[in-house]
């Protein structure tokens, strides 16, 4: 019975947060748009519904009744599951992010801790896991096509994510340090208690007043974002789709839902990166006041509303990256991600790891 | 390199410039809400054409309903894509005077020029403001005189009053003064 219970809570934990990524995941492909579109003196969707809004809609079931082609010389296999392996582990992520606090509530006995789906105490390892295997999705839908477009996408995003997977593994080190633990949940709660506290100032750790300077983590929280951006293929960093070079890159042979998915898996990966970076960087759901400013079950809601403002203000800024900066040539990217972001995120890795071992 | 380039490169100077510079423009478009798209809602809000647009070619009569079409070819012969067909024939009955029997255009590869407007010596040709004229089938763009003396009339309400010196026998000698009506906009 106590199982029963347990399950059904994860069941519906689950089902709660997936309708939200999909419903985020169909927002923000019209948000995008619009965003784009009002930055550049244009109006986007606007056809369909008052100001375009249904727009999302109206995508996805012109994808859902498209032709499903498999081009004849492709591997048929890998063909279907790239976007499958891309989908997944994009999803798959969100298990283990702290969407409120860690409160447990009693129900039928059992103990259930109804903002987190799951704690693992290795998340944001898992999660990094997940999101390699997602690259894996990319190589072998670009593979499997047969088309050389779709090739030197694949073989593009295989380095591209490479690179920029180390910088983000890098870059959150410091972040681990601190908190002295892999979970997200621990993570997020040692960050309360106002804006000062989260990691990207530093100043929750008990190092004394002016001893937080070494360990603010300003630096991988840049090179956590623009690898992150590198890491989704998200302009300037989106050689494997460079629309002006290789026609669509590794999504040029797809269609219908097998595009959707790799559209999905895109967008959730946007979201997902957000919340990470939320989560380790911006303090999750703390405010950026101390406490919080309800009492009782409105306070916790009012932590999952900061969790949104800030997993949001993530996602307009991967827009506004977006609508600004051209694309990088390949060769940039790469100097780029080995000569520049790398001994960033190294070099906060050692000065953390020393003030922390000599100031505490 | 100096010391301002170095902090300048560290603090992505010219990148914040740049977003800056996009955020400008989305907060006047959304919070300020004093700039507009400058783009239109194409098929429900149209452009204002100039007067001198090059649409579609049309073929246009005097005020008195009669072809100003002499069948003189010049046209034909100024068309560079070779658009232009045109079949001349004396009129019945008055041996000095030509028309046009048959007059085509094929649309499909016309490019606009505006030569045969210029070369045509009794100013029978103008070029409208239509430009919507795609069509399901290829052949519906090859276009004869009917459908341009219909172009012409739709578009260019005001005709030419044909002059009293214009006897029929020495039309070709009418050599165009290039007063166009205006285009019904």
């Amino acid at each position: 019975m106590d199982m029963l219970v347990f399950a059904g809570a994860s069941v519906v934990k689950i089902a709660v947060v997936m309708v939200t990524v999909l419903l985020t995941v169909a927002v923000l492909t019209l948000a995008e748009r619009k965003v784009l579109s009002w930055m550049q003196d244009r109006m986007g969707p606007m056809e369909v519904g008052p100001y375009g809004i249904l727009q999302p809609i109206a995508d996805g079931i012109k994808l859902f009744f498209k032709e499903d082609i498999i081009p004849s010389g492709a591997n048929w296999l890998l063909f279907s599951l790239a976007p499958i392996i891309s989908l997944i582990p994009a999803f798959i992520g969100f298990a283990v992010v702290p969407y409120g606090p860690n409160i447990e509530i009693e129900l039928y006995g059992v103990t259930i801790k109804p903002f987190i789906i799951t704690d693992i105490n290795i998340g944001i390892l898992y999660i990094l896991a997940f999101t390699s295997i997602g690259a894996y999705g990319v190589i072998l839908g670009g593979w499997a096509s047969n088309n050389k477009y779709s090739l030197l996408g694949g073989l593009r995003a295989a380095a591209q994510v490479i690179s920029y997977e180390l910088n983000v593994g890098l870059a959150i080190i410091g972040v681990i340090i601190l908190s002295g633990s892999l979970s997200m949940v621990t993570i997020a709660e040692k960050q309360a208690g106002g804006i000062l506290n989260w990691n990207i100032i530093g100043m929750g750790h008990g190092l004394g007043i002016w001893w937080w300077i070494p360990v603010t983590q300003v630096v991988g929280f840049v090179v956590y974002v623009i690898s992150s951006v590198a890491e989704t293929n998200r302009l300037p960093f989106d050689l494997p789709e460079a629309d002006s070079e290789l026609v669509a890159g590794w999504m040029t042979e797809y269609s219908g839902m097998r595009f959707a998915f790799f559209f999905m898996a895109e967008y959730a990966n946007m979201i997902l990166v957000s919340c990470i970076a939320s989560v380790l960087f911006l303090g999750g759901y703390h405010a950026p006041y101390p406490g919080t400013l309800f009492p009782g079950i409105l306070g916790y809601f009012e932590g999952i509303a900061w969790f949104t403002v800030k997993v949001y203000g993530f996602l307009f800024l991967f827009f506004w990256i977006r609508a600004t900066l051209p694309r990088l040539r390949y060769d940039q990217l790469m100097r780029f991600g080995w000569k520049v972001m790398l001994p960033l995120a190294l070099a906060n890795i050692v000065i953390t790891s020393i003030a922390v071992y000599i100031l505490r | 390199m100096t010391v301002a380039d170095l902090v300048k490169t560290f603090t992505f100077y010219e990148i914040l410039v740049g977003m800056k510079a996009t955020i400008t423009v989305f907060i006047q478009r959304i919070v300020l809400r004093n700039r507009k798209a400058i783009t239109l809602q194409y098929p429900h809000e149209k452009r204002d054409l100039p007067g001198t647009y090059r649409g579609m070619i049309a073929l246009l009569k005097y005020d008195d309903g009669t072809e100003k079409c002499v069948g003189c070819d010049l046209c034909e012969a100024a068309c560079p894509s070779r658009v232009i067909t045109v079949i001349s024939a004396e009129v019945e009955g008055e041996p000095m005077k030509r028309y046009a029997r048959e007059y085509s255009m094929d649309m499909t590869r016309c490019l606009f020029c505006g030569l045969c407007v210029d070369a045509c010596p009794v100013d029978a040709l103008a070029m409208t403001k239509e430009f919507a004229w795609a069509r399901y089938n290829k052949r519906d763009l090859r276009l004869d005189k009917p459908q341009l003396l219909a172009l012409g009339d739709r578009n260019f309400p005001e005709r030419e009053k044909k002059l009293e010196f214009q006897h029929p026998n020495v039309a070709y000698f009418n050599i165009g003064h290039k007063n166009l009506p205006s285009k019904a906009s």
